[in-house]
This record gives C-alpha cells, structure tokens and sequence, in this order.
C-alpha cells in the first residue's frame, strides 16, 4: 500500500524533474501578445458591451417611436411593451458586466467561484427567459417594425390575438423539446447549451456548483 | 502603465514557477490541446492582473489562486472551444504533452486527481506540492481546520484508491 508521505515523495520528485523538462515559450509571453489574447471572461464583457449598446438603441428609437405615435393605442402599447422587454434585458446585462468587472481571480478560490457561478447563473436566466418571452414579443416588435420602416399598419385584433396564443403555446412546447432532445444535438454545442438552458438543466448544474463550494467552505467535520 | 521591466518581472516570475502552471493544466485537463488552451488562459489572466499583485504577498499562492479559479472555470465552461492546430513553435508549455513520458506512478496520481471534484482536486494538488494548510487555506478561501479534516478525509481515500495499484 502506498501511504500519503510516499506520494508526497514521488511528487517531489516528479517536481525536480519538471525544472529540466519544462520549456515555457517566452516569446508567447511578450506583453505584445498577451495584450492581444483576450480571456474567455473578457471576451464575454466585451460581447456583453456591445449587446447592451444594441438595446440602448432599441430602447432610444422605441422612445422616439412612442412620441411619434402617441396617439394610437395600438402602437404605443406594442411600443411600451417592446420597450419594457429592451429595459429588462439592458439591466440583465448591465448586471451582468458589473458582476464580470468585480471578478478578481487572483482572490481565494472558494470566493472567486461563487461570484463566475452567479454571473453564469444571471446569464442563463437572461438567455431562457429572453427567448421563452420573445416567442410573444416578436408580435408587438413586427407591429412596430412595420409601421416604423414602412409605414405599414400590421396592426389586426385577430391576428395579434392568434399570434399571441401561439407564441403562448410554444413557450411550454420548447420548454419539453429543450428537455427531450438537448442531450441528442451532437452537432452544435451552441444549440446544446441553449436547449440546456431552456430546459433548465445548466442553471439546474450551476445552482448545484454553488451549493457544492457553500459546503466546500462550510464543511467542519470529517464523515 | 506596461512597461519593459514590469514584463521583464513577469516573464522571471512566471518562469521560476512555471512547474505551477504545468500541474494545474495536467491535473484540470487531460487532453493535449486543452492543456495548451488552459495554459494561455491562465498566462493572460496572469498578465491581466499582475498589476494588482500584492508584492507583500507571496507570488506561488497568487499564482495558485489565478492558475486554479482559471482552470476551474475552463473545466466547467459547458461549451466546446474553437480549436486550432498548433506547431510546437506555438505552444505555451512545450512539455504539457510529456504525459507519456511520466513514470506509471506519476501516471496513476495524476489519474486519480482528475477523478476528484475540481474543488478537491485543487486541495490535492496543493496538498502534494508541500503547502502548509495555512497556505492551502489562503489559496481556496477556507479555514485551516477546514483543510485539515478534508486532507484526512482524502488521505483515506487515496489509500483506498491505491491500496494494490501502484506496488504489486
């Protein structure tokens, strides 16, 4: 049997001949290329900046498009309600960034993991309950997209309702597709990881990783 | 703010401890190209946040804390990564894919390492590197009595997991 001391040995050892095997590129550590290697999280903050602009915009034309039409019911409210869709979606991802900048990894790892898992956990939220809602607000947005870009009144009770009611029921139809086949979508891991997260399954994964750091941390007795 | 002597310093530290790096991304990933994709995330975010660098602070647990929240999070990262071929030219840390060449027990620890969770796998991994349980504490953000019931905890694993493996 190998006891703890012996491993610890044999790593030591393994840690000496390291020193003469290892060769670090130390061209690959300029600071010329490192500037221009972004991380995985930085790339994120900056694709979440850009995002955030985009629903900026929207939300500024929407205002502008609500003054314009102020009026007509029937614009303001599809107006308002793609307004109100931007306005969460834009604090999704304000939050989101804020949480990414506080992100210091060289903090102690128990501490550092929570706060990417928590970020993780607002950003799948954001993607599930974003697409689930815009199974409905795609009607209001084609009312004002047609009537901002062409001038042309989409607005019609009965198609507004059908459509609606179709988005309404596509959301728990997703939902169970998601959850059905997420684990069979082999070819995109895109797809893969949004049917995961309509279904629930990544928040499911990312809440159980916070739970296993919380006992990591809290753990006092051995079992 | 980046100056010569400021790489300079980095790339010195960086080197003297480049056997941290090496075990992390061995221990995190066994696959040739995600080692190397790992080690370059773990050098950027070094290079990121060396300007916070505490110099009063010792520069192995810093750098233990980087290597493994990166390498933790590159681990639990739910999609693929874009590959791309690399010549060794390219390649951060060209003895990554020594694995190979390892002993069989070095083999069989680092096998048993990746079985664990990634949160005690960075527990042994400091455990077997020689830090103190004070060090291991500072380095994962738990108490010294914490360490100490999990390292006992995991010593009975491990002679468990290498009762009759490694000696005949």
């Amino acid at each position: 049997m190998l006891d703890l001391d012996e491993m610890k040995q044999m790593w030591a050892d393994h840690d000496r001949k390291l020193e003469e095997s290892i060769r670090l590129n130390m061209q690959l550590l300029s600071a010329a290329k490192l500037d221009k290697t972004q991380s995985a999280l930085m790339r994120l903050t900056i694709y979440m900046a850009l995002e955030a602009a985009v629903w900026l915009v929207i939300i500024v034309a929407l205002g502008s498009f609500i003054y314009e039409h102020i009026s007509q019911t029937k614009f303001v409210v599809s107006a308002v309600i793609l307004d109100l869709y931007s306005i969460g979606m834009l604090n999704s991802l304000i939050r989101q960034i804020a949480a990414s900048r506080l992100i210091d990894y060289g903090k102690p790892v128990a501490m550092i993991q929570k706060q990417i898992e928590a970020l993780r956990i607002m950003r799948i939220r954001t993607t599930k309950w974003g697409v689930l809602t815009g199974f409905v607000v795609w009607v209001p947005s084609m009312i004002v997209v047609f009537k901002a870009a062409f001038r042309v009144n989409l607005y019609e009770p009965y198609w507004v309702w059908s459509m609606v009611t179709f988005g309404l029921a596509l959301i728990p139809l997703t939902i169970w597709t998601s959850k059905r086949f997420s684990e069979r979508m082999d070819g995109s891991s895109f797809i893969q990881s949004l049917m995961k997260s309509l279904a629930g399954y990544n928040l499911t994964a990312a809440a159980d990783f916070v739970a296993s750091v919380s006992e990591f941390q809290n753990e006092k007795h051995a079992s | 703010m980046t100056t010569p002597a400021l790489q300079e310093r980095f790339q010195t530290l960086v080197d003297t401890h480049k056997k941290i790096l090496y075990k992390v991304c061995n221990s995190y990933c066994r696959n040739r190209d995600d080692r190397e994709d790992l080690a370059q995330e773990i050098i950027v975010q070094l290079w990121r946040s060396f300007d916070t660098f505490d110099e009063c602070s010792r520069f192995s647990t810093w750098m233990y804390r980087i290597a493994l929240n990166v390498a933790i999070s590159f681990y639990r990262r739910e999609s693929t990564r874009t590959r791309y071929v690399l010549s060794d030219d390219e390649r951060l840390l060209n003895a990554v894919d020594d694995t190979a060449t390892q002993p069989a027990e070095i083999q069989v620890l680092y096998e048993f390492i990746e079985g664990l969770d990634p949160l005690n796998k960075a527990l042994v991994l400091l455990y077997l590197d020689g830090n103190s349980y004070l060090e291991i504490a500072n380095v994962l953000g738990i108490s010294e009595t914490n360490v100490a019931t999990k390292i006992s905890r995991l010593k009975q694993e491990m002679r468990q997991e290498f009762r009759g493996t490694v000696r005949a």
